[in-house]
C-alpha cells in the first residue's frame, strides 16, 4: 500500500508536467485546428537554449536571466513557426499539421547541430530539502513542480477568463466564422495560443529535465505522454488536458511498476485507443462540463 | 490537398496529344536507362537504387492513404516493418525465399492495417495521426522485448536468393523495380474500380456517400488495409535489398521521413513521382554522410518548402501538377 501511495504521488507530479505539455497542444488545436507535432521538439530546443546560456555554450549567465532570455527567444521562435504555417491554416488542417512536422524536424536538427549528441544534466536552482509525509517522500522538486503548475494554470485561467485576448480566444475556439464576422483578428488569437503554448512548453521542459538527462531527444520523447493526455481529455478541453495529464502520469507509474517498465509507449497507444472508443469526445464531455 | 486531387486525373487523360507523345518518348528512354542501368553502373549504385525503389513503394503507401482517405499517417514505418520482419521470419523458420514470403508479407501488412484501423475507425484525421504516432513509438519496444523471435537490437538477416542463378546484386535491383511497377499498375487499375470510386466519394462528401450506402468506417478499414499491404510489400523488398532488418531502421523518424518523401513527391501514385520521393529519401543521407545533423533540417525545410510552395502556386498550375502526376 505504501508503494501504491508513493507511486500515485510521483505519478501526480510527473502528470502535472504532461498536463502542461498537453495544455499547449490543446491551446493550439482549439484556436487554429492544427495539431502541433513540433511541440516536443520546440520545447526541447528551449531547454537546450537555457542550458546553452547557463553552461557556457553561448554565455555563462545566472539561471534566472537565462530563463528570461529564453522566454523572449521562444516568443520569437513560436511566432516564426506560426507565420511559417500561417498561409495554410485557413485552407487545410491536415496540410498545416503536416507542415508542423517540418518545423519539428528543423527544430530537432538545429538542436542536434548546435548542441551535438551530448547528454548533459541540468538542475533547477532548488534547495536540497526533503520531508517524509507518511508513505510519501516529498522533495523540494515535487513542491516546485506542483507550485509552478498551479501557478501556470492559474495564470492561464485568469488570462482566458478575464482578459480581452482570452475572451477572443474562447470566441474563436467556439466559432471561428462568427468571431471573424464580429471583427476579431483570428491571426492575433492564433499567435496568442502559439506563443502561450511555447512558453508552457519551456516551463514544462525545464521541470522535466532534472528527472532525466538532457539530450537532443529526451524532451521530445515526452511528447507522446502529452498527446495521450490531450486525447484523454478530449483534445479540445483545457481542464480535460490537466486531468488527462495527471491520469496518464499516475497510470504510467502504476503500470510500469506493477506490470513491466518496458512497454511505456505501447501502454500509451492502448490507453489512447481505448479512450477514443469509450469516450470519443474525451472524458469530460460525457458530463457536459468543461467550458474553457 | 483539395479533393480535386484525383478528379484532375481524368481531365489529364484528354490532354493535348503532342505533349503526350513527348512524354511517352521521354518515359521510354528513361525506362530503358533504368532497365539497363545495372549493366553500366557499379554495385554501389544498383544497391542504392534498389533500396530507393523499395522506399518509393513505401512512399506510395503513405500517398495512397492521403489521396484515398484524406488521412495522414506518421506511423507507416510499422507496416513497412511488418513486411520486413515477415520476410526475415519466414526465412528463419520456414526456409522460404522472398518469392514465397512476399504475398504473406502483404497479407500480414493488410491484417495489421485492419487491426489498427478497427479501434480507430471512427476517428477523424487528427486523432488518427496521433494514434499512428503512438503506434510508431510502440514498435521498437515490442521488437526489443520479443528478441528471441525478432533478433533484438541486431535484428535478422535475409540471405536466401529469390531467383537462384541470378547474381545477387541484380536480384536486389530488379525485384524492387518489378515490385514498384507492379504496385503502380495495380493502383492504376484500382483507380477505375467501383471500390476506388466509393472511397473517393467518401472523401469528397461523406454525407453523399452515406446516403448511397457507403459507410465511413468501411472506407477507413479498406484504405488502411490496402495501404498497410502496400507498405508491407515495400518492407519485404527493402529487407531483401538491404539483406537485414533491425529495430533501428523502423523508428518514429522512419515514419516521419516516409511522410516527408510522400509530400515531396506531391502524394504521387506514379512511378516517376514516387521514385523522385524515394531518391530524395535515399540519396540525401548518403550525400550528407559527413554532416548527419543537417539531414533533419534539410528534410524539414524541404517539407515546408514543398507544402508552402505548392500552396503559393496559381490554381491552374497546381491543378496541372496534380493531374499530371496522378
Amino acid at each position: 500500500m505504501a508503494d501504491f501511495i508513493g507511486l500515485v504521488w510521483a505519478g501526480v507530479v510527473s502528470g502535472c508536467l504532461y498536463a502542461m505539455g498537453a495544455i499547449g497542444i490543446v491551446l493550439i488545436y482549439k484556436s487554429s485546428n492544427v495539431v502541433n507535432f513540433a511541440h516536443g521538439n520546440l520545447a526541447g530546443l528551449a531547454a537546450f537554449l537555457v542550458f546553452g546560456f547557463t553552461a557556457g555554450t553561448f554565455a555563462n549567465m545566472a539561471w534566472g536571466t537565462a530563463v528570461l532570455l529564453t522566454l523572449v527567444i521562444m516568443v520569437a521562435v513560436m511566432s516564426v513557426s506560426y507565420f511559417l504555417i500561417a498561409p495554410l491554416v485557413f485552407k487545410s488542417d491536415l496540410t498545416s499539421t503536416i507542415a508542423t512536422l517540418g518545423i519539428g524536424l528543423v527544430a530537432q536538427g538545429v538542436t542536434q547541430l548546435t548542441f551535438g549528441a551530448n547528454v548533459v544534466s541540468m538542475d533547477l536552482p532548488l534547495p536540497a530539502w526533503k520531508m517524509q509525509l507518511g508513505p510519501v517522500r516529498v522533495a523540494s522538486y515535487d513542491v516546485a513542480v506542483l507550485g509552478v503548475t498551479a501557478l501556470a494554470i492559474g495564470l492561464l485561467y485568469l488570462l482566458i477568463e478575464r482578459t480581452r485576448i482570452g475572451i477572443a480566444f474562447r470566441a474563436v475556439s467556439a466559432n471561428p466564422f462568427a468571431s471573424r464576422v464580429c471583427g476579431l483578428n483570428l491571426r492575433r488569437v492564433h499567435l496568442f495560443s502559439w506563443v502561450t503554448a511555447g512558453l508552457l512548453g519551456l516551463v514544462a521542459s525545464l521541470l522535466i529535465v532534472p528527472t532525466t538527462f538532457l539530450s537532443s531527444t529526451t524532451v521530445s520523447s515526452f511528447m507522446l505522454q502529452a498527446f495521450a493526455a490531450a486525447v484523454v481529455g478530449g483534445f479540445s478541453s483545457l481542464p480535460g488536458a490537466v486531468l488527462g495529464g495527471i491520469f496518464i502520469g499516475v497510470l504510467m507509474n502504476l503500470l510500469s511498476f506493477y506490470v513491466s517498465a518496458e512497454f511505456n509507449n505501447s501502454y500509451l497507444l492502448l490507453v489512447m485507443l481505448m479512450v477514443l472508443n469509450v469516450f470519443p469526445k474525451g472524458v469530460l464531455a460525457a458530463r457536459g462540463g468543461a467550458r474553457v | 490537398m483539395s479533393s480535386a486531387l484525383l478528379a484532375a486525373d481524368s481531365a489529364s487523360a484528354v490532354a493535348a496529344r503532342p505533349a503526350r507523345r513527348w512524354a511517352v518518348g521521354i518515359g521510354g528512354v528513361l525506362g530503358l536507362v533504368v532497365l539497363l542501368l545495372p549493366l553500366l553502373a557499379g554495385g554501389y549504385w544498383t544497391f542504392t537504387l534498389g533500396v530507393c525503389f523499395a522506399n518509393a513503394i513505401a512512399i506510395i503507401s503513405v500517398s495512397f492513404l492521403v489521396r484515398y482517405a484524406g488521412e495522414v499517417s506518421i506511423g507507416h514505418g510499422v507496416f513497412v516493418a511488418a513486411g520486413a520482419y515477415t520476410v526475415a521470419l519466414v526465412e528463419k523458420y520456414l526456409g522460404l525465399s522472398l518469392l514465397a514470403s512476399l504475398p504473406i508479407a502483404a497479407v500480414a501488412g493488410a491484417l495489421l492495417g485492419i487491426a489498427f484501423a478497427f479501434p480507430s475507425r471512427h476517428l477523424s484525421g487528427i486523432t488518427l495521426a496521433v494514434a499512428t504516432m503512438a503506434l510508431a513509438l510502440a514498435l521498437p519496444e515490442l521488437l526489443l522485448h520479443f528478441s528471441s523471435v525478432s533478433g533484438g537490437y541486431e535484428g535478422l538477416y535475409v540471405k536466401l536468393d529469390a531467383l537462384p542463378g541470378v547474381p545477387k546484386s541484380l536480384q536486389r535491383y530488379y525485384l524492387p523495380l518489378v515490385g514498384l511497377v507492379g504496385v503502380v499498375l495495380l493502383l492504376r487499375h484500382f483507380r477505375r474500380s467501383r471500390q476506388a470510386m466509393a472511397l473517393l466519394l467518401i472523401r469528397t462528401s461523406a454525407h453523399a456517400a452515406e446516403s448511397f450506402g457507403v459507410r465511413r468506417s468501411w472506407a477507413r478499414l479498406s484504405c488502411m488495409a490496402l495501404s498497410g499491404g502496400i507498405a508491407a510489400i515495400a518492407g519485404a523488398l527493402l529487407s531483401f535489398s538491404s539483406s537485414t532488418v533491425s529495430p533501428n531502421s523502423f523508428t518514429l523518424w522512419t515514419s516521419i521521413f516516409l511522410l516527408v518523401g510522400s509530400v515531396v513527391s506531391l502524394y504521387s501514385l506514379s512511378i516517376v513521382g514516387s521514385v523522385l520521393g524515394g531518391l530524395f529519401l535515399t540519396l540525401l543521407p548518403l550525400l550528407l554522410a559527413g554532416a548527419g545533423d543537417w539531414v533533419p533540417i534539410l528534410y524539414g525545410s524541404a517539407l515546408l518548402a514543398v507544402v508552402l510552395g505548392f500552396n503559393a502556386m496559381p490554381p491552374g498550375l497546381r491543378a496541372r501538377l496534380e493531374g499530371r502526376q496522378t
